[in-house]
């Protein structure tokens, strides 16, 4: 059986709030293997957005263990962690966090020089064509509307080619129209490039897009499900 | 991540960035430009001074001496030019003295007081005597010629053939004195040049026994000498000198060492000053810091995310606040080489009158350095916390930088601490003076600091609610987190200190030269006397409605020993500079009294209580110096006379009496023969002192006159000059703490423009809100003002009343006006930095919420 890419061991995050502990997310067991869409669906403070930063070591846990490729990384320095991510892990949020004094291609390029690719420039010219904004690489964030936005945080996390691609609700702020614009870009960028994603979303339609789906209620899976609809065993 | 990726994520870095990179470079500039003007000016007079050094001596070598030269002396300097191919020498004298042109029908004519130089025909060796009408000096100064300064020849209407009279003595004007290259600007010169030749000076018959001139030997050695030379052979005259002999040898090569170590002291005084501006632009750029990495956590946040070490963002952005830094330097830097081109005509008559260069490479370099490590010293707290920024804030805004621990504090706070030691140990020189400076620094922020905390802490707990809304709404302001209170507050309070401290110094030292003479004090004082003349000068003054009329006679006489111990003994085991060393090798005046005047205690043993040996009164703290005390046997050579004295009474004087007072008083009977001059003063009524110097200087033209209200009125005007000078370096520190609380309100705009716009949506005017945003400005200008206004009264009461021994005077209107002018000024720059935020549209705000 192959090393899953990403492993959770009894992974568990307690925060204080006032004068106690509150567990935000309770022992979790989940592997995801290389090229599978995961979709994790929950309400509010469910723990979604928690178990994503736990998986890319944004933040650190409590308890238990978050293997990529069968290392553990919870117990690395900070500076470790940010190789790692520089390495392997992509990010799409839901309020894109461009780095809004960059132009959209600087923000696409800027993956790509830190990872030292060859012929970088190349590169983002063509994501940000694939993402249908190549006459806009020259224009600020704020210059954009938000599915443009978005568009140029895929094209920036695509960059590298990362294994894995950790997305946050990326239409959360996007009307319908523009999310399914946004959504469709994402899924076939990621069918190209075989990458492994997690994507947190609340929207039941948009996590039919994946291959399973694990439902998170009060810090614990409750189910999990395929892209059929089976529950699995 | 690469050097070259670094430098263009640095680029982009400042891109839309402007205002705060304006304001950082603005902070270290003002600083920077005070630091790099002072030590600019000061090197660049020190440069002036050697590159002009030869002219500035007019001589390779100089011998001075205030008494004859010895025939050991003449010797000498005879062999040394022997012994040089080509080499010569020429003689000159400088004295003061009053000249008179001749009255008219039995009455005497105008006279002034004049510095006297008589030079011999080569004189001068380098350089030249410009004079108008322009001709060559010999030609000028034969026996019978002199030559005026121009306010001399105003003063006394002299033209071209008027008659100036020089020890009663006719002389004919030949001309005015344009420039001497001996001659350096001197703010403090009893009177203006008249030069004459030696032939002519001989005629006036001043050189008289005791008279006080001074002798200098001029050598111009061989073609092929230079400084080595010239230092050789000084070294050579100093060591086959006695200490004794009271020659002091000078070479080009010292360049004025009198003016130099001056300029040191002040160099190393204005330097401070400077330095408090560059620390205040430090708090400024701390802030500035502080807010624009406070502005980029989200950005940072996501470069972590990204794979950017936290090494790595921290490096990032101490490099580019180091650029910053440097680029702030260096707009000071220019700012200042800008400031130094105009300074010679700014100062005019306080500078000496040599070429000083604007460009001062090592004064810019100085300011550079110590303004971007200034810039990085300050940054170190808001760069650590970079650190700290969690990249989960991608996720969730509200995760702030972890608080840093003790040690994290304490190691930056002894950064700061030994940042600022070893800035003031740079700009001063001594490590006792920064270590002062430095903890003065600490205090004086600290105290600042914990009153602007006073302040939020009680406005916030104030109860509010029983005031108009505007006052409310302005006390609130002050209170709100990120309000910018205490940077604002301790910036433009140090700055506030620094000028009111300077400006009491110099008040406070003005106002006691101008001060009215004690009562009966005598206002003038008779110099050059033969003993002999005294009671014609005693009838002149008498005549002359002079009141308090006081002679004593004055007797030159050098230390040999003390308890049997050599003089030049005891010398040598003190410090090689100082009164001692003076005490202990140089000819002293004595006088011998029957009774102590007024203003004289006896304050240890007993006077004139020994009929068995020959008595000497030494003031206390003159005695401490020389080390003497009551029973001491002081043996002094008495113009060749051996002369035993026992110690038999110490005393106090009060020298701000004015009276004519003697550190060394012999008991009558025992100098009566020595050879003596006499020293007279007395009281002349206000409008009677110039008519009695005219009649003197006609009926016994030797005798000198000095008018202690004109010598007064001459430092206080030197005083004054300085002060202003003083308090430009200083202006420097409060643009720095008006710049800071601008800053501080700059910081702010998002939110003021917020706030703004909701107020006018609720119904109020834009002059409410003025008037809410001047009450907030001005109380962190009146808090900062007044307790800099105290800080520096305490200052200026230290440097007064313990350094200078100046009475301290209370002054109401500068106390009261300097925190109000503080408040204006906080007011002015506050709503000014607010502009922007109150010009803007409630909707547009509001939409991009």
């Amino acid at each position: 059986m192959p090393t899953p890419r990403i492993q959770l061991r009894g992974l568990t995050r307690r925060l204080p709030s006032g004068n106690r502990l509150l567990t935000i997310v309770d022992r979790i067991d989940l592997s995801i293997v290389a090229g599978e869409f995961v979709a994790v669906l929950g309400p509010s403070g469910s723990g979604k957005s928690t178990l994503l930063a736990l998986m890319a070591g944004l933040d650190r846990p409590s308890e238990g263990e978050v293997l990529l490729d069968g290392r553990p990384i919870q117990d690395l320095s900070e500076d470790d962690l940010a190789l790692v991510r520089r390495r392997m892990i992509g990010f799409v949020f839901q309020s894109f966090q461009l780095l809004s004094n960059l132009t959209a291609r600087e923000n696409v390029l800027l993956p790509l020089e830190l990872a030292g690719t060859a012929g970088a420039g190349d590169r983002a010219d063509s994501l940000l064509a694939a993402v249908g904004l190549g006459e806009r690489g020259h224009h600020y964030p704020s210059q954009l509307s938000g599915g443009e936005q978005q568009r140029v945080a895929l094209a920036r996390a695509f960059g590298p080619r990362p294994p894995i691609l950790l997305a946050d609700e990326p239409t959360g702020n996007l009307d319908r129209a523009t999310g399914q614009i946004v959504l469709d870009t994402l899924e076939g960028l990621r069918r190209d490039s075989g990458t492994t994603l997690v994507l947190v979303t609340h929207d039941a339609d948009v996590a039919k897009l994946a291959d399973r789906r694990i439902h998170l209620r009060d810090g614990r899976i409750e189910r999990e499900d395929t892209r059929v609809g089976e529950p699995v065993a | 991540m690469t050097s070259g990726l670094a430098l263009r994520m640095m680029a982009r870095e400042v891109r839309g960035a402007s205002g705060k990179i304006a304001f950082f470079v603005s902070c270290l500039a003002v600083g920077v430009a005070a630091v790099v003007a002072v030590s600019g000016l000061s090197n660049g007079i020190e440069a002036g001074l050697r590159h002009e050094a030869r002219q500035l001596l007019a001589a390779d070598l100089s011998v001075r001496a205030e008494k004859a030269m010895t025939e050991r002396v003449t010797q000498l300097v005879r062999e040394l030019v022997a012994s040089r191919p080509g080499a010569g020498t020429t003689l000159v004298r400088e004295l003061a003295t009053v000249v008179s042109v001749p009255g008219a029908s039995g009455s005497p004519g105008p006279s002034a007081l004049v510095l006297l130089k008589a030079v011999g025909p080569e004189y001068p060796f380098y350089g030249a005597v410009t004079t108008e009408p322009a001709s060559p000096l010999t030609l000028l100064l034969d026996d019978d010629g002199v030559l005026v300064a121009p306010e001399l020849a105003e003063k006394l209407r002299l033209t071209v053939g008027s008659t100036l009279k020089i020890g009663g003595e006719g002389f004919v004007v030949r001309g005015r004195i344009v420039s001497e290259p001996d001659k350096m600007s001197a703010p403090l010169a009893l009177g203006p040049r008249v030069m004459l030749s030696l032939g002519g000076f001989a005629r006036t018959g001043l050189e008289a026994f005791g008279s006080r001139i001074e002798r200098t030997v001029l050598i111009k050695l061989g073609p092929a000498d230079g400084a080595a030379e010239a230092n050789a052979a000084a070294q050579k005259l100093r060591g086959a000198l006695p200490e004794a002999a009271g020659v002091r040898v000078q070479t080009y090569t010292d360049a004025q060492p009198g003016l130099r170590d001056g300029l040191k002291w002040a160099s190393r005084f204005l330097g401070l000053v400077a330095l408090v501006s560059l620390i205040l632009g430090g708090i400024g750029v701390s802030q500035t810091v502080r807010a624009w990495l406070a502005s980029r956590f989200d950005g940072i946040a996501v470069l972590k995310c990204l794979g950017v070490r936290p090494r790595e963002v921290v490096l990032l952005y101490t490099v580019e606040t180091a650029l910053l830094g440097l680029a702030g330097s260096c707009a000071g830097a220019a700012i200042a080489t800008g400031l130094l081109a105009v300074a010679p005509g700014l100062l005019a008559g306080l500078l000496p009158a040599i070429p000083i260069a604007a460009w001062q490479p090592g004064a810019v370099l100085r300011g550079i350095g110590l303004g971007t490590g200034v810039a990085l010293l300050f940054s170190v707290a808001p760069l650590s916390a970079l650190r700290r920024v969690p990249p989960l804030r991608v996720l969730r805004r509200d995760a702030e930088p972890l608080s840093p621990g003790w040690l994290a504090r304490g190691g930056v706070a002894l950064a700061l601490v030994s940042g600022i030691f070893a800035a003031a140990w740079l700009q001063s020189g001594s490590v006792k003076v920064a270590a002062l400076f430095a903890a003065g620094m600490v205090a004086s922020a600290a105290l600042l600091a914990g009153a602007a905390r006073l302040l939020t802490r009680g406005m916030a707990r104030i109860a509010r609610e029983r005031v108009r809304v505007t006052v409310r709404h302005g006390l609130a302001a002050v209170a709100r987190p990120g309000a910018g209170t205490l940077p604002a507050v301790t910036a433009l309070g140090l700055g506030v200190l620094v000028v009111v401290a300077i400006g009491l110094v110099d008040r406070g030292l003005t106002s006691r030269l101008r001060a009215d003479l004690p009562k009966n004090a005598p206002n003038i004082f008779l110099v050059d006397m033969q003993s002999d003349q005294w009671p014609q000068v005693r009838t002149i003054l008498e005549r002359g409605g002079a009141s308090e009329i006081r002679s004593v006679p004055i007797v030159n006489a050098r230390l040999t020993s003390i308890d049997g111990v050599p003089a030049a003994e005891l010398a040598k085991r003190g410090p090689d500079e100082g009164r001692r060393k003076w005490i202990l090798t140089r000819e002293q005046n004595l006088t011998y009294l029957d009774t102590l005047p007024e203003d004289n205690v006896v304050v240890e043993g007993k006077l004139w209580s020994d009929p068995d040996h020959a008595e000497i009164s030494i003031e206390r703290d003159f005695a401490k110096d020389m080390g003497a005390s009551v029973g001491s046997k002081l043996v002094y050579d008495v113009q060749g006379v051996p002369l035993e004295l026992t110690v038999t009474s110490l005393r106090t004087v009060d020298w701000k009496s004015f009276g004519i007072n003697f550190f060394l008083v012999v008991e009558p009977g025992v100098l009566d023969r020595a050879p003596q001059m006499r020293v007279a003063a007395a009281r002349v009524a206000a409008g009677g002192e110039q008519a009695l110097q005219d009649r003197l200087a006609a009926d016994v033209p030797n005798v000198t006159m000095l008018k202690v209200r004109e010598i007064v009125e001459k430092v206080a005007a030197l005083l004054t000059r300085l002060g202003k000078g003083i308090r430009f370096v200083g202006t420097f520190s409060i643009v720095a703490g008006i710049a800071i609380l601008a800053g501080a309100v700059g910081a702010t705009a998002s939110r003021r423009g917020r706030e703004v716009a909701l107020l006018k949506t609720l119904g109020v005017t834009r002059w409410g809100i003025v008037a809410m945003f001047a009450i907030e400005f001005a109380l962190t200008g009146l808090v900062a003002g007044t307790i800099g206004t105290v800080a520096g009264s305490v200052l200026a009461w230290g440097v007064l009343t313990r350094a200078m021994e100046i009475d301290w005077t209370w002054r109401p209107v500068f106390l009261t006006v300097a925190p109000l002018a503080t408040v204006a000024m906080s007011v002015l720059a506050g709503i000014a930095a607010s502009a922007g935020a109150l010009r803007r549209r409630p909707i547009e705000v509001l939409r991009s919420e």
